[in-house]
């Protein structure tokens, strides 16, 4: 997203006498330069940014629950029957 | 207690003075953790001894014995778990920490079972070659040593923590050998500690233990096992102690923390 287009008369959401830089693809607000933040390419207002950022950390956390959960019982459920295996291998070997 | 540049001897130095701080009561319960997995890892390796070449057919019950030897294993993960924390809060304070030691993130105890586990599985896939037991007990170290690193649950980023420390390849594969001797010399101190006991107790207890002599020899397996669990015991506090001051020593060259330690020393001098 590009700072907009709009005539100037646009004003910032929050600073009404300074003129529109650019729009939060978020809520749509009118942002002034201090005020529109870009992430990824894209403009944002603080408020959409911080739950911008706040929501993947959120979704990464449970995802990380998951697969390290799951990969611990995996491996430890090959580990027992590894620990067989190599067992049963060095006992033939005798 | 960061006294040194990272080095072996300095690793092995401060990880002496760590273990004497917390030795009552963490290298307690590190011990007490540990014990019901090497004596089922014990149990595991005398009943394998006792099936030889006939193994193959009593798969169950050997599986049933690998199952629990699992269960043992993750309770002294958990002991691990807090030793470690133990002794890095130690290394930070030089005081031995109270109970905040057993307050160990879910997400650094998740992700060291993880790979702990992955420690356990490479031991026992290359358990054939002796490389391969080198290899898992120089990845188990890292694990431990890495375990409080982690402050978020995943999979990834605890891998990346062990290969970003296993490249200080030579004090890794320094310290291993270190306590390769290390494990041989508590192997002959166990032997002569059981040796010694039973000699004072038919000689000046005067009992007959003449039974005794026939059980604590090198000629009964069982024996050889329990020394052998014994010694990995006596070594454990010192090699978990060893792994988590290189890491953070490591990490405190890498941030530059130890040249502000260094002089902030100087300012106090």
């Amino acid at each position: 997203m590009t700072p907009t287009n709009r005539p100037m008369a646009q004003r910032c959401a929050v600073h009404q006498q300074r003129p529109a830089f650019a729009v939060c693809m978020q809520c749509t607000k009118s942002l002034c330069q201090e005020c529109a933040t870009q992430w990824d390419g894209i403009w944002y207002c603080a408020a959409c940014l911080a739950v911008r950022r706040a929501g993947p950390v959120k979704r990464s956390r449970a995802g990380g629950w998951i697969a390290v959960i799951a990969a611990s019982i995996v491996i430890l459920f090959f580990s027992t029957r590894l620990m067989v295996w190599a067992g049963v291998l060095l006992a033939g070997l005798r | 207690m960061i006294r040194a540049p990272l080095s072996t001897t300095s690793v092995l130095d401060e990880s002496a003075s760590i273990v004497r701080a917390t030795a009552s009561p963490w290298v307690g319960l590190l011990l007490v953790t540990s014990l019901p997995y090497r004596f089922m890892q014990a149990v595991f390796a005398d009943r394998l001894l006792e099936l030889g070449s006939t193994a193959s057919q009593y798969g169950d019950a050997l599986r049933t014995t690998a199952d629990l030897t699992c269960a043992a294993f993750l309770l002294s993960l958990w002991g691990r778990a807090v030793y470690a924390r133990a002794c890095r809060l130690t290394s930070a304070s030089g005081a031995a920490p109270g109970r905040e030691a057993l307050r160990v993130p879910l997400a650094a105890l998740a992700s060291y079972i993880f790979t702990a586990s992955i420690a356990e599985s490479v031991t026992y896939m290359l358990f054939i070659t002796v490389a391969g037991i080198a290899v898992g007990a120089i990845l188990s170290g890292l694990a431990i040593g890495t375990m409080e690193l982690n402050d978020r649950p995943g999979v990834m980023a605890p891998l990346r923590l062990l290969s970003r420390y296993g490249n200080q390849t030579r004090i890794v594969v320094a310290l291993s050998f270190v306590f390769l001797c290390g494990f041989v010399i508590a192997a002959l101190n166990v032997a002569a500690l059981f040796a010694g006991c039973l000699a004072l107790v038919s000689t000046i207890g005067g009992w007959d233990a003449s039974r005794w002599h026939i059980l604590l020899s090198f000629s009964n397996r069982r024996y050889i096992l329990m020394v052998i669990a014994g010694a990995l015991l006596v070594v454990e506090p010192f090699w978990i102690a060893a792994n988590v001051l290189l890491v953070r020593k490591a990490g405190v060259a890498e941030s530059g923390d130890d040249l502000r330690l260094w002089f902030e020393e100087l300012k106090q001098s």
